[in-house]
């Protein structure tokens, strides 16, 4: 890529940055950034990022949904929310819940998660089909061809996951929470045994 | 125990047992049965004016707690014993309750990732994008949106006897075919123009939606309830059949 001796590469990359409504993917910036490899400009990804941690800029280049995308940092956020207004409602518990076992059980129908909740789903679901938040990945092949369910890309971006392996690991997500079992009086000692145990229960739950 | 629960606090039945476990101090892998239902029970009687199909779903449980309770009361017989232990009536219970505990803990994860991203400001979608070449997305429930306006503004077909097979959704793909043939792209609402009965409608709407699978039109909504327009396909062959989109 050749650029006028006053505006370096990273110029350029910030540029792109700014003017894309979504994460934009490496590939894409290496096909703009003619002459570039990728190495190169995985180079000055991390360069124009190490410039935007300095405390003077406002703003952050995060890698998210399989792309690169400008943000506002965090800092920042109540002179922002000021100037634009808030952002959209939070989801509800019954819609995180949902989300959850969508984004972990997918391709999931309604009724496989009405199983896991004990409760109907059918607003929830509805609510995360609209918010984009999932969408249909194709019907079961079995009696009444229900609707199965996966998490869309804005998924990814409204949490911050860069792809779908982000998740946190349900060892991680038990780790959250110490379960009320006698045997954690002896915690140091069964550790091991017991994230082998988290693990067991992770499998059973595929 | 005194305390006072409300049933709109919980996510469902098993949010709340697994709540009564908790503040119970009970061990999860050895529910006392009896104890819990009866404390279930309780927090059900006070629900009089609850939705009655939210109810539902907390009686649905109530009426496996009875059940376990029940076969629990029954001996377990010695020739059962000596083999493999017996099944445990609650162990499908406590398989249920651990899994559902597993997911609220994700959604609470999930909640505390959704109120970090909530102090991030991207770029917002750019409401006046031009309609230009590349990808052309839009969504199903889009496009059924912008037919049950379509469907909203004609009035039901006064009755008219109509045998069924003078409506061919194969006949109104080709109409769609030939209209785009003419003029591409049209906007969606214009396919509909001169169609005048729900009949004919839903057929026109289905010959779309196949034709948009076969990857023979393309359908583009540049930003959320904009108008949606549909294309055809360069080059696109009537007879694709089986052409995948």
């Amino acid at each position: 890529m050749d650029t006028p001796a006053d505006l370096g590469p990273i110029g350029v990359l910030e540029a792109l940055l700014f003017v894309s409504e979504a994460p934009l993917p490496l590939e894409r910036i290496e096909e703009v950034l003619d002459g570039c490899s990728r190495a190169e400009v995985s180079r000055l990804l991390a360069d124009l990022q190490e410039k935007y941690r300095q405390p003077d800029r406002g703003l952050v280049v995060t890698e998210v949904a399989g792309g690169y995308r400008l943000a506002t940092k965090p800092e920042v956020a109540p002179w922002v929310q000021r100037l634009r207004g808030s952002k959209p409602a939070r989801l509800s518990r019954a819609a995180l819940e949902t989300l959850a076992l969508i984004a972990y059980k997918q391709p999931i129908t309604k009724i496989e998660i009405e199983a896991i909740r004990g409760v109907m789903v059918d607003g929830v679901v509805k609510t995360l089909v609209e918010r984009d938040l999932i969408r249909i990945l194709g019907r079961k092949p079995e009696v009444g061809r229900p609707i199965l369910y996966g998490t869309s890309r804005s998924f990814l971006e409204y949490f911050g996951f860069k792809d779908l392996s982000e998740l946190p690991t349900m060892k991680e997500i038990e780790a959250l929470t110490p379960s009320p079992v006698p045997e954690d009086t002896n915690r140091g000692a069964t550790e091991k045994e017991a994230s082998d145990e988290a693990v067991d229960q992770t499998e059973k739950a595929e | 125990m005194s305390y006072r629960v409300r049933l709109e606090m919980f996510e469902g039945p098993l949010d709340l047992l697994l709540y009564l476990i908790q503040v119970n101090e009970i061990d999860v892998y050895d529910i006392p049965i009896a104890k819990i239902t009866q404390e279930y029970l309780g927090c059900l009687a006070g629900m009089e004016d609850l939705d009655l199909e939210i109810a539902g779903e907390f009686l649905v449980l109530a009426a496996t707690l009875i059940h376990i309770k029940s076969k629990m009361l029954i001996p377990v017989q010695e020739s059962v014993a000596e083999g493999e232990s017996a099944d445990d009536p609650r162990q499908e219970l406590v398989e249920r309750l651990l899994e559902y505990r597993r997911f609220k803990e994700a959604a609470m994860k999930f909640e505390e990732l959704e109120a970090g991203q909530a102090l991030l400001y991207v770029r917002p979608a750019d409401t006046a994008a031009p309609i230009a070449e590349g990808p052309l997305e839009v969504s199903l429930s889009a496009l059924l949106r912008a037919f049950t306006a379509i469907m909203q503004r004609t009035p039901e077909a006064r009755a008219v006897e109509i045998t069924p097979d003078t409506i061919n959704v194969g006949e109104r793909m080709v109409t769609v075919l030939d209209r785009l043939t003419l003029q591409s792209p049209v906007s969606f609402l214009a396919l509909f123009d001169g169609v005048t009965t729900r009949a004919l409608l839903i057929a026109t709407f289905l010959g779309l939606l196949e034709l948009l699978r076969r990857g023979l039109v393309r359908a583009r909504q540049s930003d959320p309830g904009s108008e949606i327009t549909i294309y055809r396909t360069v080059e696109a062959v009537v007879g694709a059949d089986g052409h995948p989109g």
